[in-house]
């Protein structure tokens, strides 16, 4: 048993909930936006146009409604922990993580054969999350800068203006999905490839024992099966 | 009112002996009108302001013009003055005193250069220029000379004394077809140039030395739109002042909405119905252009109302998706419309990255797909090293804390280095009891 242990502290209901809607919403845009971008087959633009417009104010919203909850919501700033603290402190930096960006990559380059201590979030993964929120936000003032009813308002015509027109804005905004994609894969892999668990908590809020860590001492000081269930 | 009645008689006499009914000029201001972007209920004030010129500066005070071909096709000139039959056009041509052009004008070589001359000196800030075609600044600027002078020279020349200038034509915007890569002879826009030359110290508008650069309207298109040419012209000389213009110097009116949407195949876009190659079923059914690199969808101009051909029709509605010439762009040092929308059949543009030459899907599918390889690698090395199953052992403690125990992170030693089974079950059962506690 090498995992920490996972518990629901670590990703309270709402943010399980709007992990969820930041899933079907970025699977659905990336679809449509393909599709947008050429329509591969036929009789699909209208619903497409539809569902990138509304699906995308969805995903902005969303967005500020995780961090805002973050603000409020408490969670455990560490894996294989109950305590919590506000959950923002999750995607700050944290004492567990300090000095452990090096570790992280040497872990992952197979250099590092054990696998670093750390917060909830390892650093690399946690620079990944915090950016995603200005992605999101970068994605949807290009989106807004191509739609032709908001294309003429002042920010908006500004962009448009300084990039060189709207075509070069489509390729701005393209190139951010292909950034939104490759981080789907790079997160999914990175949270799958040890095994199912992280998955089985964030989806379905399902528990795994696992080591325990505290946050106070920053450290591993046991191991919990949670009642001989499954390991 | 009896002076108008006279006016009205006098005109259509002369509308008449061009063969042209009172009722097709009423439809010609009328579409002026819409191109000006005013009600059709000012058409009757269109046609009068029409009737007092004509009438008024046939007796000798017409509004001197010169019409400057630069580096261009010609298609411009041709566009605006091809005539089949005494056009009402012709009629609004009589507006303008065409002092100087290189293909319309009757005289040639000295006569007609002596012409542009007196111009320049007697009408000083009264005349007009129209501009068709990219200027060259190539080769110390003889990549373009004109009657033994180079263009660069005229141009500085011509603009110093101009009321306005009327830029036609894509080419004499941004450079266009001839400032495209490679641009050997340094194909420019008109505006982007006296610009530069101002920067440089090099130009001064001696009409009203406060502003850099005369009054430029820029009126892109490939070639420039006869109608939007005309109602520019009407703008500027009968309404006395230049039409609202955006940030480009388009004409908002004219330049303000995007073709999409205003497009007569938009159905078949909503719809989803598009053609996907030339010659084929759905091609015949006229639907949507957009799979074969239509540039509507980014191109903002009147074309869908205003048409071409006398308003007979247009690109899209012909059967040719839009190639986007109306993008052109005088602000932007280097760019023109030829390179923002090549491959014109093609959804997006071009990336070039040195000499190489390719699509931004071709980029980004290549850098999805190498980051995919090195995922599925990475995959297969996480398998050899036995981290699938739970990963790797975690560390007892971080490589910082060992090298720097005075300013370690953990506080308490290393637990799993540590702790005996006695002590881990120790420690499960005290979590038990939390756990038991929580719930």
């Amino acid at each position: 048993m090498a995992h920490l242990a996972h518990y629901r502290q670590a990703h309270p209901l709402p943010f399980v909930i709007t992990h969820w809607i930041n899933l079907i919403c970025i699977l659905v845009l990336i679809f449509t936006g393909f599709y947008i971008h050429f329509p591969y087959f036929s009789g699909f633009m209208g619903v497409a146009r539809g569902l990138h417009l509304g699906l995308g104010y969805l995903l902005v919203i969303n967005c500020a409604v995780r961090i805002i909850l973050s603000l409020f919501i408490k969670s455990a700033p560490t894996a294989g922990s109950r305590e919590v603290d506000r959950d923002i402190k999750s995607f700050l930096p944290q004492k567990d993580n300090r000095h452990q960006f090096g570790a992280w990559i040497k872990y992952y380059l197979f250099i590092k054969k054990e696998h670093p201590l750390g917060a909830k979030y390892g650093v690399p993964q946690k620079l990944a999350y915090a950016a995603i929120p200005f992605l999101i936000l970068l994605v949807a003032f290009t989106g807004l800068c191509l739609y032709a009813p908001t294309s003429v308002v002042g920010p908006f015509a500004a962009f448009n203006g300084l990039v060189g027109g709207v075509m070069v804005t489509r390729i701005i905004h393209y190139c951010i999905m292909w950034v939104f994609i490759i981080f789907i894969a790079l997160h999914a892999y990175l949270a799958t490839i040890e095994g199912l668990a992280p998955a089985k908590m964030m989806f379905g809020w399902k528990e795994h024992g696992g080591l325990v860590y505290s946050p106070e001492t920053h450290t591993i000081i046991g191991e919990d099966d949670l009642d001989g269930k499954d390991h | 009112m009896a002076r108008i009645e006279t006016q009205a008689v006098e005109f259509d006499a002369l509308l008449k002996t061009r063969g042209v009914t009172r009722r097709r000029f009423l439809e010609f201001c009328g579409a002026v009108t819409v191109s000006l972007g005013l009600s059709e209920a000012l058409a009757p004030k269109v046609a009068e302001a029409i009737e007092e010129n004509v009438i008024g500066k046939a007796k000798g005070k017409l509004a001197p013009v010169l019409w400057l071909e630069l580096a261009s096709c010609t298609g411009c000139t041709e566009s605006f003055a091809q005539v089949e039959t005494p056009d009402v056009a012709t009629v609004v041509l009589e507006l303008i005193s065409l002092n100087y052009a290189e293909t319309l004008s009757a005289g040639a070589g000295y006569s007609l250069e002596l012409a542009k001359k007196q111009t320049m000196e007697e009408a000083a800030g009264e005349y007009i220029v129209i501009i068709e075609g990219a200027l060259m600044e190539g080769w110390e600027g003889n990549a373009l000379r004109i009657a033994n002078e180079k263009a660069v020279d005229i141009i500085r020349e011509v603009s110093a004394n101009a009321k306005a200038i009327v830029c036609a034509g894509s080419c004499a915007v941004d450079g266009g077809w001839q400032a495209a890569v490679p641009n050997p002879g340094g194909a420019t826009g008109i505006e982007p140039f006296l610009k530069r030359e101002k920067a440089a110290g090099r130009f001064t508008y001696e009409v009203d030395p406060t502003v850099d650069i005369p009054p430029i309207i820029n009126v892109p298109t490939c070639p420039s739109n006869p109608e939007h040419l005309v109602a520019v012209l009407v703008d500027v000389l009968l309404v006395g002042k230049l039409p609202e213009l955006d940030s480009h110097n388009k004409p908002t009116l004219m330049f303000g909405e995007y073709i999409h949407d205003n497009c007569p195949r938009r159905g078949h876009f909503e719809n989803g119905e598009f053609v996907r190659q030339f010659g084929s079923e759905e091609e015949r059914k006229g639907y949507c252009l957009y799979a074969l690199g239509c540039k509507g969808p980014q191109t903002k101009n009147n074309c869908p109302i205003v048409r071409w051909n006398r308003r007979v029709s247009w690109c899209v509605e012909a059967g040719a998706p839009c190639i986007g010439c109306a993008s052109a762009d005088p602000t932007k040092a280097g760019f023109n419309w030829v390179d923002l929308n090549t491959p014109f059949f093609n959804r997006v543009k071009n990336l070039k990255i040195g000499d190489i030459i390719l699509q931004p899907a071709t980029l980004a599918a290549g850098i999805g797909g190498i980051a995919a390889i090195a995922l599925i690698a990475h995959g297969f090395g996480m398998k050899a090293t036995g981290r699938t199953k739970g990963g790797a052992d975690f560390e007892s403690e971080r490589k910082w804390d060992a090298k720097h125990p005075d300013k370690a992170i953990a506080t308490a030693p290393a637990a799993q280095a540590a702790k005996s089974t006695q002590e881990a079950e120790a420690a499960e059962e005290a979590d038990e009891q939390t756990e038991g506690g929580d719930q």
